[in-house]
């Protein structure tokens, strides 16, 4: 099929279709952070360079605190404290969890060939599971976009559980309503504690927990680098996660 | 003093003659098994075998580095990490020239919870 490319005519740019043009440039705003929010944000910090002002920059965080986390996946060895602390703090039941660490193999690495990923609620900014949710037990918090539950709301249908791509939720027998991570703000954060329980209790710096709004703070910081990757779960999902992952 | 004298070699003797046992019993030529660490916190494997094979004898890490008692140093107050970047214990070899940075490839010595399950159900 390539064979003849050097044969082949050349199309002009102006016979692209119209809708195909939008979709790339929409796509180079994308990739520049514009529209950013999930996906690849590596390339973010360009936007600062572009713009005089931060201020169409600062504009995709509409909350205040917009609550994030960065996890750094290559420092997380699976020694749980996280974990225990999260199902201490929010009295998870031991068939339940808010926070897990998943295990990835790869046989064949040179050197390390195992890799923990720990996993929580995406807090999404589009979040699957509040549009499922028929009672609005579920909700995004318009304050600080956690995701958050309305226990006496929830009916136990498990929609969201349907709808959650990250399997961040479990049905709680003790209070009878979907249970899910809400960044401990129960527990901890509407107490005027400033980090939730796993980021105190990781002993290796894998979970910094903080707020993305707030160009001085250290996950602002982490986020808006060019040096360092940072990527998101299942972007494809289309859900916009406030957990964001990187390495070192 | 003379007593310590007379302990010291006879102690020499007896790890020697634990080395020995340890590689002249019949189907352990790779030497003792791994050592799984519990503290302070889960689970850091370290394998006698990966060790061996990469030309390293018994007299290596003990018993300067480490007892030779497995698992004795996790009863220590400075078997951390920060103990490893000054050079302590695993952190004298692992350094980034011997061996890869104690500071570097977490997951490779730290099985986490999930390592340590998998061993314990494979016991």
């Amino acid at each position: 099929m390539f064979e003849n490319i050097d044969k082949m005519k050349r199309e002009p740019a102006g016979t692209l279709p119209e809708f195909e043009r939008r979709k790339f440039l929409k796509l180079g705003f994308v990739v520049t952070g514009v529209l950013a929010g999930g996906g690849l944000l590596s390339l973010v910090s360009t936007v600062e360079k572009s713009f005089a002002s931060s201020g169409l920059f600062l504009e995709q965080y509409p909350y205040k605190p917009h609550y994030s986390m960065v996890i750094r996946q290559n420092l997380c060895i699976d020694c749980e404290l996280c974990v225990a602390a999260c199902n201490e703090t929010n009295q998870v039941p031991s068939y339940g969890y808010r926070t897990t660490i998943l295990e990835r193999t790869v046989p064949h690495a040179v050197g390390r060939q195992t890799e923990f990923i720990p996993m929580l609620c995406m807090q999404c900014n589009d979040p699957p599971c509040v549009r499922a949710c028929p009672t609005r037990a579920s909700y995004k918090d318009r304050k600080n976009g956690i995701v958050m539950m309305e226990n006496k709301k929830c009916i136990g249908c498990k929609a969201c559980m349907v709808a959650c791509p990250y399997n961040a939720r479990y049905f709680s027998e003790e209070i009878h309503a979907i249970d899910k991570c809400d960044f401990c703000f129960v527990t901890r954060l509407s107490k005027g504690e400033k980090l939730t329980a796993c980021s105190v209790a990781c002993p290796t710096g894998a979970r910094t927990f903080g707020d993305l709004a707030d160009p001085a703070g250290k996950i602002y910081r982490m986020i808006h680098q060019l040096e360092a990757q940072v990527w998101t779960i299942r972007p494809k999902a289309g859900t916009k996660p406030n957990v964001f992952y990187m390495k070192g | 003093m003379r007593k310590m004298l007379l302990i010291s070699p006879l102690a020499v003797l007896l790890s020697l003659a634990l080395c020995y046992a340890a590689f002249s019993a019949p189907g352990k030529s790779s030497g003792p098994g791994d050592v799984i660490y519990t503290e302070p916190l889960m689970a850091v494997i370290f394998s006698h075998a990966d060790h061996l094979k990469k030309g390293m004898v018994c007299s290596s890490c003990h018993p300067g580095l480490f007892e030779m008692k497995a698992l004795a140093v996790q009863e220590r107050d400075d078997f951390t990490m920060a103990s490893l970047y000054q050079g302590k214990y695993c952190g004298a070899c692992h350094t980034g020239n011997l061996a890869f940075a104690s500071d570097s490839q977490c997951a490779r010595c730290h099985i986490g919870v999930k390592g340590y399950n998998r061993l314990q159900e494979k016991k």
